[in-house]
């Protein structure tokens, strides 16, 4: 297992500029030492990014709350910035893993690692948060819904990073907010599934709605044809057979040591129709 | 490659494989076997220490992640007041039965007493959600944290 410690961000870019295989960058550790240790990660080069603070951090730009890819659970729970602008998010980071791992964990880590049962990541998808993808001589900015395109795989080239995520400081203003996890307990657990959500409604019509889930599908990402099902809808005339169907369709979960399929199927219907309906 | 830090007040300078478990070098090379391991994988809190101050599992870190840090493991935070006054009621209150999880406890507890201090059982609960014990229940260690706050605010 070769080791590169980058003395700077464009020593970053050099190093992985060279590196064309696969690798793996190493920031908080809280995931990648699992997969050492379970012999999954065994050959490939380490690039440790952890040091490198400038990717670190919640900041304020404009419109913009950015975070920095190496900004952790915890600081990212304690950012005032974030509770100012997007307290439903700071709320519910509060229960994904536990404190020691929150002070480990990063953001960009959480989302580079790709796990369909990542807790971030539904949050993310309907807040239409972005990722900033950097490499040597090129800066793009890509939407989080569409990154993922398969079981850990994602749309991000071999020389490139993710150095920050950026959320829109007007990402909930006028939308009522939903998340539940559902799991075996409150702290320290891995999900059966989980639901973000955020809608806009004009008395008993539903504007906009967002809806993405964790947990139930080999890759994140949102529940497109529940959403335009709902879109434009009278909440009272909703066909729930319609919806039910429509979301056998839009997501895939599977049986496994936590929970099993059909358990996962009904949660999910549930938490949609108690979001739908609220 | 050399890697440098201060652990439990004393500057440390090794030369280690930097993927190497912190885990393994705070108990195999510098014999602070306080630290326990149980689960391996950050799930159980055994292998707790404070890095910069901050409660983290040492088995999913590697030496790397030392290089210029402060690390406390058990030993040291034993020896201070606050350490010893916990300990003390931890004893009192028959916190602990076989202990193997219990250095981990006793950091998460120091940092929860050292940082909050407020003897409020939901924040105990919290800041101990990463710990496990699977011998005696929770209720006589979150007794033991609640009465080691009233005590400490009785002295101030």
């Amino acid at each position: 297992m070769d080791f590169y410690k980058p003395s700077s961000l464009p020593d970053l870019f050099e190093i992985i500029s060279r590196l064309e295989g696969r690798k793996y960058f190493l920031a908080g550790g809280s995931d990648i030492n699992v997969q050492i240790k379970n012999k999954i990660i065994t050959k490939e080069p380490v690039v440790y990014i952890n040091h490198l603070d400038e990717l670190r951090g919640v900041r304020d730009d404009g419109d913009q709350i950015v975070i920095g890819a190496l900004t952790s659970y915890h600081d990212l729970i304690s950012s005032p910035l974030l509770l100012k602008y997007i307290p439903f998010l700071s709320e519910a980071l509060r229960y994904f893993a536990s404190p020691p791992l929150q002070n480990m964990a990063t953001i960009g880590g959480n989302l580079a690692n790709g796990s369909p049962t990542a807790d971030i990541t539904p949050l993310l998808l309907v807040l239409n948060a972005e990722l900033k993808m950097m490499s040597k001589s090129k800066l793009r900015i890509i939407p989080l819904n569409g990154f993922y395109t398969g079981y850990k795989q994602f749309d991000m080239k071999y020389n490139e990073l993710i150095g920050a995520v950026i959320i829109s400081k007007k990402a909930t203003s006028g939308y009522r907010s939903y998340y539940r996890k559902v799991g075996s307990r409150r702290s320290l657990t891995i999900a059966k599934l989980s639901l973000a959500g955020l809608k806009k409604m004009s008395g008993e019509q539903i504007v906009e709605i967002r809806l993405a889930a964790g947990a139930l599908n080999e890759y994140p990402r949102r529940l497109a044809r529940i959403e335009d099902y709902l879109t434009s809808r009278i909440r009272s005339e909703l066909d729930w057979q319609e919806i039910e169907s429509l979301l056998s369709k839009e997501i895939t979960p599977i049986t496994d040591l936590r929970s099993d399929s059909e358990y996962r199927y009904q949660v999910c219907l549930n938490l949609i129709k108690q979001f739908v309906l609220d | 490659m050399k890697i440098s830090f201060r652990i439990n007040q004393k500057d440390v300078s090794l030369d280690l494989d930097p993927m190497r478990r912190l885990i393994d070098v705070i108990r195999e090379d510098l014999g602070y076997t306080g630290t326990k391991e149980s689960c391996g994988e950050g799930e159980c809190g055994a292998c707790t220490i404070l890095l910069d101050g901050f409660p983290v599992t040492s088995c999913l870190l590697n030496a790397i992640h030392a290089q210029g840090k402060q690390i406390h493991t058990a030993e040291y935070l034993a020896k201070t007041e606050k350490g010893k006054l916990l300990i003390d009621c931890f004893d009192e209150t028959n916190a602990v039965q076989c202990g193997f999880c219990f250095p981990g406890f006793f950091v998460s507890s120091y940092h929860y007493l050292l940082n909050d201090g407020e003897p409020n059982l939901e924040k105990i609960k919290y800041a101990l959600s990463g710990n496990i014990c699977r011998c005696t229940g929770y209720t006589k260690i979150f007794e033991a944290i609640l009465l080691a706050c009233d005590r400490i605010k009785k002295q101030v």
